[in-house]
């Protein structure tokens, strides 16, 4: 957070009544600082980034945006040997920047073209162009060069204590709202098999085809998912210096393998990086934060992992106390998806007191389109955000659907009827019960269960005996409880159809089908990919458009008066 | 058998089944709810096999995506290495965690045991700039 107290107003000086309530605002309680770009303190524009330059011999990159091969660090040598198509690079370094960016922004080039020259551009060759894009640009860019063409969205589903059936009755809800992935955390680690097990199990109540993770450490996330308690993958964290990385305990080799172990079990996967990370975390090595996550998408690209989230994410304070930085941030953004990776666009951390700020920040990524607009969106309240609170959450759903009528742009979300709501949480919450009660975990009462079906918040909740939940967690792990296991015991407790979704889900994994770029699935358990349903935007008329069932679908909100009879309101 | 496949083919779950077993040999359309109860699937068959790995790596690359396709590659050659050894491979690649020798036996044992040949080569290109980069834990008895 980046909360400081408004300045006290000293007594001599006498401030005017506007003064007064400008001060009272809620921005002023946010954090803004000068740059600094010795320290990396910049969001895009910096005189301490290096110059475009690119060198080839003998089939080998041997000269890196100034840097020979004896002088790169563990980047350059990744970017380099793994990102950067030799072949082409050369011929694509000669091209004007100026004209770059506007292929970016012209409808009539086509995406495959500019995303082909892309592949033979450097770190500050590709910062060199977006620099000179403004954030409509940006914005037009992203349209055309997000990697799917339909648009989705990612929901938060954790609780302040950790309740299995919060989290599970908050997935199932989150579901019918439309969220494509969830993804949760936990405040206590240990209680991770059973937030896993809560989640799984409501997202899967709410409708099919959604997916879930859980974000922890790398060892136990890659854990669960082999289980298949988990579906996915998506905290796995690169950086943009050696020096951060290093201090974060890998190497681009280690996540390249990472990676691929992923990959071996059938496991959808992306990166997480972000600007502002580096500086942060105290080395930025003198570079902008654009520069420095451009270096990290282009190391994930290298790796070959089929995408990333990025947009800041847990750093978004840095930038956002930064001229610019909010705009850099829609460049990251932009260049993820230029480089032909799933981008899940941030829009996750709180960051503003600020109404206006908070949905400024999100207009380039909803208006735009993008793999998934939030990476994700708070599906419980603020409080109970495990993630260090979000731009958005479950207060905001009403905002957002209608945000998404006026615009006419598609967030992933829809209205959804009360009685609707209450089935799939209080289903949610049944069964999970019957899963607790036949792997012989402590039991989930029904008062619980009538609980989760009115809830707003884990305060709504009796208290559960969390060391017997810790027990119980640990029990699921060393009884080897797999997803199929979890099938099983919703089939025969009564839950066929949410068993039947479940295993759809695990079914996947042996089709490798969700390891294409940015993967999702239809309700109906149709894989939609940047292969089958690759973003085909040229201009006006093109491309994803809001229309037919879909733009009916969204034209209803919880109030809306009839035509026929304005007494009315149409349900 | 050689497929070539483009993305006209995807997603394989839909328009080509007949290319997809699970590691038991089983037919997608084999995993039902029926023969899960009975126990006829297994968590084994769950699994994805290095074959149907190798064909989404060629839809990838005939979409483009060259290193989304050596990823799938060398996720072939994984599927062979139990859960375990898996991580600690992966533990071992970590900064200063790994000697160029003990770096160099798993690139060894990736192609001796595993013909992990493609994971071998990342091992080494590891152990080279780690040395390089002083990135490599002391060799035991040095120093």
């Amino acid at each position: 957070m980046t909360a400081v107290e408004p300045r006290p107003q000293t007594a001599e000086v006498r401030a005017s009544k506007r003064t007064e309530i400008l001060e009272n605002r809620p921005v002023n309680l946010d954090g803004f600082v000068e740059e600094w770009p010795e320290k990396g303190l910049v969001a895009m524009e910096s005189d301490f980034d290096p110059q475009p330059s690119i060198r080839v011999e003998g089939g080998r990159i041997v000269e890196l945006d100034g840097r020979t091969r004896e002088q790169f660090d563990f980047m350059d040598t990744f970017i380099a040997d793994h990102a950067i198509d030799v072949d082409t690079c050369e011929q694509a370094m000669a091209i004007e920047s100026v004209e770059i960016a506007r292929m970016l922004v012209d409808p009539r080039t086509s995406r495959a073209d500019v995303v082909a020259l892309g592949r033979g551009l450097t770190p500050a060759k590709i910062l060199d162009v977006v620099k000179l894009m403004n954030v409509v640009e940006i914005m037009m860019g992203m349209q055309k060069v997000r990697s799917r063409r339909t648009p989705a969205n990612q929901a938060h589903s954790t609780s302040a204590k950790d309740n299995p059936i919060q989290v599970a009755a908050d997935a199932a809800e989150a579901a019918v709202r439309g969220f494509a992935e969830l993804e949760t955390t936990l405040g206590v680690l240990r209680y991770a098999p059973l937030v896993a097990i809560g989640l799984q199990v409501g997202g899967q109540v709410g409708r099919g085809g959604v997916l879930t993770q859980c974000a922890l450490e790398e060892a136990t996330e890659l854990d669960l998912g082999m289980r298949g308690i988990t579906a996915y993958a998506e905290t796995i964290s690169i950086y943009g210096t050696e020096s951060v990385f290093v201090d974060g305990d890998d190497t681009p080799w280690s996540k390249a393998f990472l990676a691929s172990a992923y990959a071996s079990r059938g496991i959808k996967m992306r990166f997480t990086s972000g600007t502002g990370s580096e500086v942060q975390m105290g080395n930025a090595e003198g570079r902008s934060m654009l520069f420095l996550e451009i270096r990290c998408i282009l190391m994930a690209k290298g790796a070959g992992v089929q995408g990333l989230q990025n947009g800041s994410i847990s750093c978004i304070g840095v930038p956002g106390a930064v001229p610019g930085g909010i705009r850099a941030v829609a460049a990251e953004n932009l260049v993820a998806s230029w480089m032909d990776l799933e981008c899940a666009s941030g829009n996750d951390q709180s960051f503003s007191h600020s109404a206006m700020r908070r949905t400024s920040r999100l207009v380039p990524q909803l208006f735009s389109g993008t793999d998934f607009v939030c990476s994700g969106y708070s599906g419980v309240p603020n409080k109970d955000n495990m993630f260090a609170g979000s731009n958005l959450d479950t207060e905001d759903y009403d905002d957002w659907n209608t945000i998404q009528r006026d615009m006419q742009v598609d967030g992933g979300l829809r209205h959804v009827r009360e009685d609707v709501i209450l089935q799939v949480r209080n289903k949610a919450a049944r069964a999970l019960q019957a899963v607790f009660a036949e792997l012989d975990l402590p039991a989930i009462t029904d008062e619980e269960v009538e609980a989760a079906t009115y809830a707003d918040s884990s305060d709504d909740y009796p208290d559960r005996d969390v060391l017997a939940d810790l027990e119980g967690a640990r029990s699921v792990m060393e009884r080897g409880v797999t997803g199929l296991d979890l099938v099983k015991v919703l089939e025969r407790s009564g839950f066929g159809d949410v068993a039947e979704n479940y295993l759809q889900v695990l079914r996947q994994r042996v089709s490798g089908d969700l390891l294409q770029t940015a993967a999702i699935f239809t309700g109906d358990f149709v894989p939609l990919a940047a292969v089958n349903d690759a973003n085909d935007y040229a201009g006006p008329g093109t491309g994803y458009r809001l229309s037919g069932e879909r733009w009916e679908e969204l034209k209803k909100l919880r109030h809306v008066t009839s035509a026929e009879n304005p007494e009315e309101e149409v349900v | 058998m050689t497929v070539d496949l483009t993305p006209a083919d995807y997603p394989l779950s839909i328009n080509r089944p007949e290319l997809l077993r699970t590691p038991t040999g089983k037919a997608l359309a084999d995993i039902t709810m029926a023969a899960v109860v009975s126990g006829e699937v297994t968590a084994e068959d769950l699994r994805v096999t290095p074959e149907t790995l190798v064909l989404q790596g060629r839809i990838a690359e005939s979409a483009g995506r060259r290193q989304l396709g050596e990823n799938c590659r060398r996720a072939a050659e994984m599927t062979a290495i139990p859960d375990a050894e898996v991580l600690a491979m992966y533990n071992a690649l970590r900064p200063n965690a790994s000697s160029a020798a003990q770096l160099e036996e798993i690139a060894t044992r990736l192609e001796g045991t595993y013909s992990a040949t493609t994971c071998a080569a990342l091992v080494r290109e590891a152990a080279e700039v780690y040395a390089a980069r002083n990135l490599l834990a002391d060799d035991s008895g040095e120093f």
